[in-house]
């Protein structure tokens, strides 16, 4: 056990811990309700993260995992289901769905950017569809919002986002997450390799569908009211890709800085430049795609390179000259 | 006329070209001969500045090429045949040719040089309107050559202009690349069939594992072993 | 009843040459550059908002305000493409794919932006003094401003076709497609060619913007909508393939009009995506496209 490690369990456990006692301590219901919000943001960034920055199959409609997890969610739990089944059955009806169109896309060997817009199709066309079919907004049960409690909803969604993160944590590191990431380079070469890209991709979609039509559950158990089909709009997947990407997509760390960094940015800019912060949203992602492609995790990592190089200059000098 | 001094060039971290230095002088017919991946596709690209060397340079007529972007170096008077023709298969033979005359003095001549062409390629009169993609493979070379002609050059560069032919059309081609510099067009030919490419040059290199191990003329060359095998094996 | 079927017909065809025009820029763009620039609908919004202000400020007639369209859309795609665009040329093709779509997302949401901060969520259109006219044929109304817009995205489209057969510039934009490193040693400088494609790409997005803003109405939110018409019309019509792509333009505007007769008005926006993902999982190639993807 080496000291850094010793010291990211320490941080993580402190951490954890401070989230779970945050409801005991703070009395604003603002806050609670602003890291509620980062949580699902979270949810969402990570579960993208997993087919898009590990595996490299860009979703750029994820919102049909959210929203997906949402409708089942939100109707299961009107109609008297129990919570938890409720959660399950979003993250269940979200993958059913995704396997129904991922099997013949991966299948059928389609091109990585052909995936993409199918994607951004597919979510236009579950977003038009869910608004035919249900036009109307969907209300959380009556007992539920007349007893409107914050508290207990806080600690659900903060277990579904340590749930979450730990999925992905335990996946990216076992040797399925490995295959995914070869998959990601180089689906040929990994193929060569033994690596069954197919399998690889139908599990990171899985995983990811999953994570995400829990994501989804989480905010119906949370929101007292919304249009059903409001959770299926463009927004819900352009964040999603935003954070990952702002925040460095394939670390599992990435989406939980770029959740963060979004949701505060997001809550600054409103107040200061009003509605601009839409416009300073698509600069940054532009500027990440461009120059930055590792995020701010990428960033962090580089300003730490030049800081313990400035450090450590005295030994570089000592070292024998490299051919470059 | 074309001097090569000292060229490294690398492909990435992988050095390709160690120290190449070659002259072609006006009116003259040089072959540069070697094995497979000796490098020779990789020096033509270097003269024609798809590849830029990290040291050493190229100049043509005292004109240091260093600098020049790739597409200017036709202007210039460099025309390269590249290896396989890449002619636009899905473009009209007339098409090709026309587009071997893009830049501005070229094209101001054209009608003239597409008579020359034809001339020195009858076939590709006859097949002016057809899909260049519906040649056979003998046609494309024919195309390949008769585009770079167009552009009017003073010293054309040829990669492998045998490859994949049958013999019989490799002596007919190669009776064109020798009237074409009898005509007054310097000629660099970059072969692995080194007995042609002996036949009709007059002087040769021979170039092994990125480096030039040799030149002289056709008898002096013989006794270079890997020359020797390719030409009686 | 056989009526209003074939009058939803003929909107479609009227729509469906717009959808055409759009796709041919798109497909111009991707097939020379490669670059999959997902903003496509957002310029098309900017060309429909120009010819807006020009008359509702200035009074100038629509169609006669589509070379200024064409002239402020030109500009805004040599801005983007010198500022954004020309940095990923030379990134390998899968990668230079997949950057443009992204940098192009996060260019549509500036863009779309850009457009509500300056022109709120209204919608808009253009009513010239004619807009009300139209000519009947069996019972069925064509109005005219539509038809105008039809004659001239086929203009449009056989001028294109012309530029790149018989121009010369047009043929060294058909060579580098082909083979860029062959058309660099005709010396096609493919970084001008590059560019040229993008701006007439843009151009013609801006043409069509014109028309939808004349024939039908324009808001901020409008480009996502475009560019995913525009995609699957491309895909429909095969890369590279012009003809083909303006020819799908007219069979998607058809089945929406069928999909809204036989099913209902609702998924109308629907059918055309489904068939793009059909079109996708079974024939990337395109409905009249070879084998090249």
């Amino acid at each position: 056990m080496t000291v850094k490690k010793i010291i990211s369990i320490a941080l993580l456990v402190v951490g954890v811990a401070a989230l779970a006692l945050v409801p005991t301590v703070v009395e604003s219901e603002s806050i609670i309700n602003l890291l509620i919000m980062i949580l699902i943001y979270t949810m969402l960034a990570s579960s993208w993260n997993i087919l898009g920055g590990y595996t490299g199959q860009i979703n750029l409609g994820h919102a049909a995992f959210f929203g997906l997890g949402t409708l089942a969610t939100r109707l299961l739990y009107t109609e008297g289901f129990p919570l938890f089944p409720s959660l399950l059955a979003g993250g269940v009806v979200a993958v059913a769905f995704a396997m129904l169109i991922g099997i013949p896309a991966f299948r059928l060997r389609l091109r990585g950017d052909y995936f993409t817009i199918g994607t951004l199709a597919l979510a236009q066309i579950l977003y038009v569809t869910v608004g035919n079919v249900l036009p109307k907004i969907t209300y959380l049960p009556i007992e539920d919002i007349q007893n409107y409690e914050l508290d207990p909803r806080y600690y659900v969604i903060l277990a579904l986002a340590l749930l979450t993160i730990g999925v992905a944590y335990v996946l990216v590191k076992s040797r399925l997450g490995l295959g995914m990431m070869a998959v990601r380079e180089d689906e040929d070469a990994a193929e060569s390799l033994g690596v069954n890209a197919l399998k690889h991709k139908l599990l990171a979609l899985a995983v990811s569908a999953f994570l995400g039509g829990l994501a989804g559950g989480a905010y119906a158990y949370y929101q007292t009211s919304y249009y059903f089909n409001y959770t299926f709009t463009p927004p819900w997947s352009l964040d999603t890709l935003t954070m990952a990407f702002v925040g460095g997509r394939g670390t599992i760390i990435g989406p939980i800085v770029g959740a963060v960094f979004f949701v505060v940015l997001k809550e600054w800019l409103v107040l200061n430049v009003g509605e601009y912060h839409l416009i300073v949203f698509g600069v940054l992602f532009i500027l990440v795609v461009l120059f930055l492609p590792g995020g701010l995790v990428e960033a962090w990592e580089r300003i730490k390179q030049v800081l313990t190089r400035r450090s450590r200059r005295g030994e570089f000098e000592l070292l024998p000259q490299e051919e470059s | 006329m074309l001097k090569l001094e000292e060229i490294n060039a690398y492909y990435g971290d992988l050095q390709a070209l160690w120290g190449i230095s070659m002259e072609v002088n006006e009116g003259e017919l040089v072959a540069l001969i070697g094995p497979n991946g000796a490098g020779k596709t990789t020096t033509l690209r270097v003269i024609t500045g798809l590849l830029k060397p990290t040291s050493g340079g190229v100049r043509f007529h005292d004109h240091h090429l260093g600098k020049e972007p790739a597409h200017k170096i036709v202007e210039l008077g460099i025309s390269q045949v590249p290896e396989g023709g890449r002619i636009f298969t899905g473009m009209s033979v007339l098409e090709n040719l026309e587009l071997g005359a893009f830049v501005a003095n070229a094209r101001r001549v054209k009608d003239q040089s597409l008579k020359w062409v034809y001339e020195i390629f009858p076939r590709l009169e006859e097949r002016k309107n057809q899909r260049a993609g519906t040649l056979s493979g003998g046609e494309r070379q024919m195309l390949a050559i008769g585009r770079a002609l167009m552009s009017k050059p003073r010293l054309l560069l040829l990669d492998e202009p045998s490859f994949g032919l049958a013999p019989i059309l490799v002596e007919h081609i190669f009776e064109m690349i020798r009237e074409i510099n009898r005509q007054g067009v310097t000629v660099l030919l970059v072969e692995q069939n080194v007995r042609a490419a002996l036949e009709l040059a007059n002087r040769a290199y021979v170039i092994e594992n990125g480096r030039i191990v040799g030149q002289g003329v056709h008898e002096d060359l013989l006794s270079f072993e890997s020359v020797r095998s390719a030409y009686l094996g | 009843m056989l009526a209003a079927v074939a009058q939803s017909l003929a909107f479609g065809i009227l729509v469906g040459a717009l959808y055409g025009l759009a796709a041919v820029g798109l497909n111009l763009v991707f097939g020379v550059t490669r670059f999959l620039n997902v903003a496509h609908g957002e310029l098309l919004m900017f060309g429909g908002y120009a010819s807006f202000w020009l008359f509702t400020l200035y009074g100038v007639d629509p169609f006669a305000s589509i070379p200024l369209s064409i002239l402020f859309l030109l500009l805004i795609g040599l801005l983007l493409y010198k500022v954004l665009f020309s940095r990923m040329v030379k990134l390998p093709e899968g990668d230079k794919i997949r950057n443009t779509l992204l940098v192009g997302f996060g260019l549509g949401l500036i863009l779309q932006n850009v457009a509500l901060r300056l022109w709120t969520a209204d919608d808009r259109g253009i009513t010239p003094p004619y807009a009300g006219e139209a000519f009947t044929i069996l019972g069925v109304r064509f109005p005219i401003v539509r038809v105008a817009s039809l004659v001239i995205a086929f203009v449009f489209l056989f001028a294109l076709q012309l530029f790149l057969r018989r121009t010369y510039t047009g043929k060294a934009i058909r060579a580098t497609v082909e083979d860029w490193e062959a058309a660099t040693l005709m010396g096609i400088n493919v970084h001008s060619v590059y560019l040229l494609a993008f701006v007439m790409g843009a151009a013609l997005a801006g043409v069509a913007g014109t028309l939808v803003s004349v024939g039908y109405s324009i808001e901020p939110a409008m480009g996502m909508h475009w560019t995913l018409k525009s995609l699957i019309v491309m895909v429909m019509g095969g890369l590279g393939n012009m003809t083909g792509t303006f020819v799908g333009g007219l069979i998607l505007g058809v089945t929406e009009s069928a999909t809204s007769i036989l099913i209902s008005g609702n998924y109308r926006q629907v059918v055309g995506l489904v068939i793009f993902i059909l079109v996708l999982l079974f024939r990337p190639q395109g409905l009249f496209g070879t084998k090249e993807g």
